[in-house]
This record gives C-alpha cells, sequence and structure tokens, in this order.
C-alpha cells in the first residue's frame, strides 16, 4: 500500500448538550446548517480541497443519522480504492473494549486504522466548527518547521480570549505556554482545535497518556500539556478567516445569520472552495405570485407563498400564504401553514406550525416553554414537532417534539 | 424500488430534432429544462425508480454534453458492476458515415442488444417530458400478450398543428393499435404515441435484422407501420402528463408550465423523484431589493433585481434594477442592472451587459447562444 502523507481523523462523537433538542436524536455534527449543508460537511470538503483523501470520522453520540449521512463518501469524493471516508465507532476487542473515554482516547482507540495507512503526519479536527482552511498549506508549514506539532490558532478579541484555549508563542510563531480560559490572558490566540501532529510523535503520547492514570485523555487538558512540558517542537499556524464554534442555540443561529449579512461575514459562493454535501433529488424552489423573499437564501425543493426576510431556509421547506418569517433558519422540511408569524426562531426538521401561529412575537414573564439553552430570545421548535393552529410560543422557547 | 425489473432493459433514442441556437452544441436530450435538469433525466429516472438496471442511450450527433451529464450513471443509481448505464455512440463506419434514421442507430447497437440478457425492451424515442410507471406498462403488455405495446396520450382538444407533431395511433375498444401514421398532416385521431415502445428483446433484434437487410431507416414508418398485420400492437394510455420537446415553441411551453402546482407535484412526485446530476451549489440567495413572483429557480442563483413568471438554472446572477420576465435563463447567466428582458430563452453563461433591452413575444421567444455577451 501507499503509505499517506496525511490523514485526517475528525473527532464526532459528541453530543453537543447546549444545543438542546436539536441533538436529542443526531450527533452535533449532522446538524443542519447553511441551507443545504451539514455541519460534517465543513471539515469533509475541506479535507478534499486540501488535497487529503483519507479521512476517520470517529462517532459515538447517535451516530445513525451521521453514519447514513456519510455513507460511502461519494458527495465529497471520498469513496477511492486507496482512502477515502470512514466511520470509525468504538467497538469491543479481545481483551478489551469500551466507548472513547476522550478526544485522545478516541484516536488511541484507532491507532491500528491508522497504522494501516501508515501516514506521515495525521491532522485532528473537531466536527463541530464551521470554517473554510486550506489544511494543505498548514501541512507544509508544520513540515517546513519540522515541527512535532502544529496547532492552528486565530485571534480572537482581547475580551473574549478568557474563553478559549489561549496559545502564547515566540516570534517565530513557536509554541511557548498553552493556558485553557485563562483570567488575564497574555495573548490573544485561540487554539482552533486543529492539529497536525508527526504520526510517530501522536502514537508515543498517546500511548503514555493511555497508561496514565490520572489522564482524562484529553488533547487539550493533558497531551499539549505533555507535549510542553518535554519540550517538542510545538509550532502555531495562524489563521485568518472566518471560524466558528456552532456550540449552542445562539451561535448556530448566529452562524447562519452571518450567511445572509450584506457583505456576508462568511461567504459560501466561491467556486474554487464549494462545500460539498448530500444532494436529494430536489426541484428548484417555487416562489409564488404573492411572496416576498428579501435577504434570504432559499434551497431546492421548497414553496414559499409568504414573505421571508432576513432567514435561511433550507431544502423542502413550505411557507404557506401570508406568512411573515423573519431573522430566522427553518431547517429542512418543515411545513409552516398560512399566516403564521415567525421571529428569530431555529425551526428544526419536519416541524409543523399550524396556521396563523405565532413564534417569538410575544414576551412572557411565565413561560412553560422557557429554556436554558434558548438565549437571546431565540425560539427554538424541535424536529417533527407540532405548534398548533393559533397557538403564540414567546421568546425564550425551545418546543420539544411529542414523537418518540 | 422494492420490485426489480432484472427481465427489462432499457434503450433511450437521442433525439435529433432542432432548437436552434440551443441544439447547435448538444443533443435535444441534453437540453436543460425546469431549472436544474435536463429533458433525458424523465425518462433515465422513470427507467430506473422501475428497477430496470440495464439502460442504453444511443446517440447521434454532438454527444459530448449528454455524456458530460450523464456520465457513469451515478445519480441513477446506474452505476453497477454489471450493466448499468451505456452510452452508445454511433457506428459510423458500419452506416458509411450517415444515419437516415433511427434504424441506423439501432443497427449501430445490434451487439449491445444482443449481448443484454433481459426478455423485454423499452425503447424511448425523442425528448419526452413525463414521469411514468414503466412497471405498469410492462404489466400492461404482459397481460396483453402484446408483441408490441405503444405507450400513447389522448390529446383530444389539441389543435391539429400540435397533433401533427406526434405518431398517431388508430386503437379499437380492445386496446388494439389498428393504424399508425407518423406525423400525419391531416390527423385523423387525437391518440398521440409518446415515443415508448415494449417489445420482447427478440422482436426487436429481428426488426432491426430484416430492416436493416432491406435498407429501411425509420423504425415506426418502415418496421413498424408496415408490419402491422401480423402483429399484436396494443396501445397502453398515459393519463398523467406527457409532451415531447421538439420546437421552440414546445421548449418554451415545457418549461413554463413548471409553474403550475399540480405539473410541478405530477412530475416532481417524492414517490418517483426525478434525478441529475448534482453542482453542489449554495442555496439562492435574495438581495434586500429583491422582488420575486411566481418563479421555478435552482440553487446557486443570486437574484437582486426583479424577476416574474421565469424558469431559472443553476448560478443565475440577476443585478439591481433589473427586471426580467417570461423567461427561461439557464446556467450561470449574467445579468447586470437596469436590463430589461421579456420572452428570451438563454443558453448558459449568456452575459448581458448594463441597461439592455430584449424583448421577445411568446409565440416566438428570444432564443440567444451559450457564452454569448450582449
Amino acid at each position: 500500500m501507499i503509505s499517506k502523507d496525511c490523514v485526517a481523523m475528525i473527532l464526532a462523537g459528541g453530543q453537543g448538550s447546549r444545543l438542546g433538542a436539536l441533538t436529542k436524536n443526531v450527533a452535533k455534527p449532522a446538524v443542519p446548517f447553511g441551507g443545504k449543508y451539514r455541519i460534517i460537511d465543513f471539515p469533509l470538503s475541506n479535507c478534499v480541497h486540501s488535497g487529503i483523501d483519507t479521512v476517520g470520522v470517529l462517532t459515538q453520540y447517535q451516530p445513525l443519522e451521521l453514519n447514513t449521512y456519510i455513507g460511502n463518501g461519494t458527495p465529497w469524493d471520498l469513496d477511492r480504492n486507496n482512502g477515502g471516508v470512514y466511520v470509525l465507532p468504538p467497538y469491543q476487542s479481545a481483551n478489551a473494549g469500551e466507548w472513547y473515554k476522550g478526544t485522545a482516547n478516541a484516536i488511541y482507540q484507532n491507532i491500528s486504522f491508522l497504522e494501516g495507512f501508515n501516514p506521515e503526519n495525521v491532522l485532528i479536527l473537531s466536527g463541530d466548527h464551521i470554517y473554510k482552511m486550506h489544511y494543505g498549506d498548514m501541512l507544509e508549514a508544520h513540515k517546513k518547521n519540522d515541527a512535532a506539532i502544529t496547532i492552528a490558532v486565530m485571534p480572537v478579541p482581547w475580551d473574549e480570549a478568557s474563553r478559549f484555549g489561549i496559545m502564547n508563542v515566540d516570534e517565530e510563531g513557536k509554541i511557548v505556554e498553552f493556558e485553557e480560559k485563562p483570567k488575564n490572558p497574555k495573548s490573544n490566540l485561540a487554539s482552533m482545535g486543529i492539529y497536525i501532529f508527526k504520526y510517530d510523535v501522536l502514537k508515543k503520547y498517546l500511548s503514555e497518556d493511555e497508561h496514565d492514570p490520572e489522564s482524562s485523555n484529553d488533547f487539550g487538558k493533558n497531551i499539549i500539556p505533555k507535549m510542553l512540558e518535554k519540550g517538542e517542537k510545538m509550532m502555531s499556524y495562524t489563521f485568518e478567516g472566518y471560524w466558528k464554534d456552532v456550540g449552542t442555540v445562539q451561535s448556530l443561529w448566529e452562524a447562519n445569520m452571518d450567511l445572509i449579512d450584506t457583505p456576508p461575514k462568511f461567504e459560501l459562493y466561491e467556486k474554487h472552495w464549494n462545500i460539498y454535501s448530500r444532494n436529494l433529488a430536489l426541484s428548484p424552489h417555487y416562489i409564488g405570485s404573492g411572496a416576498k423573499v428579501t435577504r434570504s437564501t432559499v434551497t431546492e425543493g421548497c414553496t414559499i407563498c409568504g414573505n421571508v426576510d432576513h432567514s435561511v431556509i433550507f431544502s423542502d421547506v413550505s411557507i404557506g400564504e401570508g406568512s411573515e418569517i423573519k431573522d430566522s433558519v427553518v431547517f429542512p422540511g418543515a411545513v409552516i401553514g398560512k399566516n403564521v408569524k415567525i421571529e428569530k426562531a431555529v425551526i428544526g426538521q419536519n416541524a409543523v406550525i399550524g396556521d396563523g401561529a405565532e413564534i417569538g412575537m410575544t414576551e412572557v414573564a411565565d413561560n412553560k416553554y422557557a429554556s436554558a439553552m434558548c438565549t437571546h430570545g431565540i425560539v427554538l421548535i424541535e424536529g417533527t414537532a407540532v405548534v398548533a393552529a393559533g397557538e403564540s410560543i414567546p421568546k425564550g422557547s425551545m418546543v420539544e417534539s411529542q414523537q418518540d | 424500488m422494492n420490485y426489480i425489473m432484472r427481465d427489462t432493459m432499457g434503450i433511450i433514442i437521442a433525439g435529433d430534432e432542432k432548437i436552434p441556437p440551443i441544439t447547435d452544441i448538444r443533443s435535444i436530450a441534453a437540453m436543460p429544462i425546469a431549472g436544474r435538469y435536463r429533458i433525458i433525466d424523465f425518462v433515465l429516472s422513470n427507467m430506473a425508480n422501475a428497477g430496470i438496471v440495464n439502460v442504453g442511450v444511443a446517440t447521434r450527433s454532438k454527444y459530448s454534453s449528454l455524456m458530460d451529464h450523464i456520465k457513469s450513471g451515478k445519480p441513477w443509481d446506474l452505476d453497477r458492476k454489471k450493466q448499468g448505464l451505456n452510452i452508445l455512440p454511433p457506428d459510423l463506419e458500419r452506416t458509411m458515415g450517415r444515419i437516415e434514421g433511427d434504424l441506423d442507430l439501432l443497427a449501430g447497437i445490434r451487439d449491445y442488444i444482443r449481448r443484454s440478457h433481459q426478455t423485454y425492451v423499452i425503447l424511448v424515442m425523442g425528448a419526452g417530458v413525463y414521469n411514468i410507471n414503466f412497471k405498469k406498462v410492462l404489466a400492461s403488455h404482459k397481460e396483453n400478450q402484446a408483441d408490441i405495446t405503444i405507450v400513447y396520450k389522448d390529446m383530444s382538444g389539441s389543435e391539429e398543428r400540435e397533433l401533427s407533431r406526434f405518431t398517431l395511433l388508430d386503437i379499437n375498444s380492445e386496446n388494439c393499435v389498428t393504424d399508425i401514421e407518423d406525423k400525419p398532416y391531416y390527423p385523423k385521431t387525437s391518440n398521440a404515441g409518446l415515443g415508448i415502445y415494449v417489445m420482447e428483446k427478440a422482436l426487436l433484434e429481428s426488426i432491426i435484422d430484416e430492416c436493416s437487410a432491406r435498407g429501411d431507416h425509420d423504425f415506426i414508418k418502415d418496421a413498424i407501420a408496415k408490419k402491422m398485420e401480423g402483429l399484436r400492437i396494443f396501445g397502453y394510455k398515459f393519463e398523467g402528463y406527457a409532451d415531447i420537446v421538439d420546437s421552440m415553441k414546445s421548449y418554451y411551453r415545457n418549461n413554463m408550465l413548471f409553474l403550475q402546482e399540480d405539473i410541478r407535484k405530477e412530475l416532481f412526485n417524492p414517490k418517483s423523484p426525478i434525478y441529475t446530476k448534482t453542482k453542489d451549489q449554495t442555496p439562492a440567495k435574495y438581495g434586500d431589493e429583491a422582488e420575486v413572483s411566481n418563479c421555478f429557480i435552482s440553487d446557486g442563483c443570486i437574484i437582486e433585481g426583479k424577476i416574474e413568471n421565469c424558469i431559472l438554472s443553476r448560478g443565475v446572477k440577476i443585478a439591481k434594477n433589473a427586471v426580467v420576465r417570461n423567461s427561461i435563463i439557464m446556467q450561470d447567466a449574467i445579468i447586470e442592472e437596469g436590463v430589461e428582458l421579456d420572452y428570451v430563452v438563454f443558453d448558459k453563461e449568456v452575459h448581458i451587459t448594463k441597461g439592455r433591452r430584449l424583448i421577445g413575444q411568446e409565440c416566438y421567444p428570444l432564443a440567444i447562444a451559450k457564452g454569448t455577451i450582449v
């Protein structure tokens, strides 16, 4: 077998509990994003555009939908003879067998997968970030520096730096210190959770970490500090561009809104770096005679007869006459009746909103739907949930599906 | 697709009608339709949905566009280890460089037909727009113990000129075809053949051999119409929407009809989807001054102007203050500010610069060739 220059491993096992009802039945990387994508389309497409043709996707929490979505990798051109995309769930072996305990342990349990490709380098990615990045450039820098590990960092506003894992670097970009959520940050370079390891270095540290009973088997908490302690050559790679962790309902909503600002904060209309996704066999969308659509994106399969402003409408959504949708994200297959008013909401897959319902239009002190997940007044309607005709759902609500 | 039609193969003969300038660079089967599709997608998807796993597409000329569209047949799930989709370019050597009729094409793919192991053939000619269940057609063929079954649609109410575009069938009360006239000037019946013929593969082979030995060229006129006496030919009446694209007029009409809800629902029925090559375009984007009414719009479009009664393919850009009405705009067109368009049909990558006005008529839409800059 031809050995690989670089194999990517995408950590896609997390629950994404702060996404509330959106991740009740699916893993976070399978959550819809941007009109026709799932979050995992971004790292997968980045890999393909960067010339990385072998990708392991480590799944654990609610993997069925994600597995089905990835399938044999054809949509990303990752159905290859030598390489391609592989879904890697935890498994039983002769004398062990356990869940992935942490990010490092998840990779450790799949060392034999990596061994099969005998890579020079391993790229570790998260399955829950929205960005476009050429990993090839980072790999070049990693090789040129002859680094044991290269960590992608991005400058964040100073007042937000204490929310991130901060890398303190010298003038050559060498990492000298790592601080997890520092109170008084010395730098504003945040780790993006993107690492390129020399494979032999990765193996060594994973194996040591595995035998350390004190360790929580996490890259950020254990592996990186250990490598610093041992004086390994650790380089930073600065990324300047759009990057967003869509871990909360608010950040997911915001990241969708970022696509429709003028000019957009995040531009998807770049032919040389398009994001691939599994396409459904849907017709073009239809905009009716009485409809008005402004500052929005609409995807194939939709039928829009109402007014849509500043919203992201996913595929196969129908919106009835007289309805007004504003500042909202409507996931695939949702059916919105006539004369519905929706503001600042995330409407889940195949949710049904009855005629005349109002969502996010009022503020109520004693809201039975109130949820800590729904900050900033955003309303979240779970997939397949039904909002009855004429019902009013106040700001900050989370409406769950009655179906099991 | 629970029932797999392993005993049936499909043969599609790409038509050779000319619709300039759109067919200057491609066969009619590869003409863009309904925004993101090509005309051949309908019949290919119908065959795939019926579970047919061996489909041959016989091409005549200018087939690179068709080949590029179909490639391995993946969107129709026809990329198979055995059989699957086969693009069959014409055997010009055999016909001494001349293809005078569809029989010449069939003779050219004689070996492919012989090698296929299926018992039945669904032979489709012409660029049809329909969503038909071939399983039902085949079941009726078997039930009638027919030699040939011809799918038709009763087009009573249509103008004579419209009917003259079709192969017309006289059909008796037992559904037997008693007479066939191909595109007659004075139509005697309104039973319009849709260019879909079902028969046993062995019969098709014997027709091809006999006709090519006699130097015949036309499948309908030379083979079927002349052989009616000895054959049990049945009609299968199709009740849904169906038409054949063979002129700019029928092309325009068969695009605009997708603005009708009932037609959209019938032709894009989720139970029998129409597949096409995917382009991984972003969703369509609407600007703050966009005004859109009664339009069918594909992914990748960016709309900032005003559009009404239009069919837009993927990646069309319409700038602010541009007004586009009653038009079919194919992939990647760029319409700049202040442009006014009415009744136009634009091939791919047409670019209309600032402030230009181009106005066609409903009976004669203004068609512009691929890549034209105005």
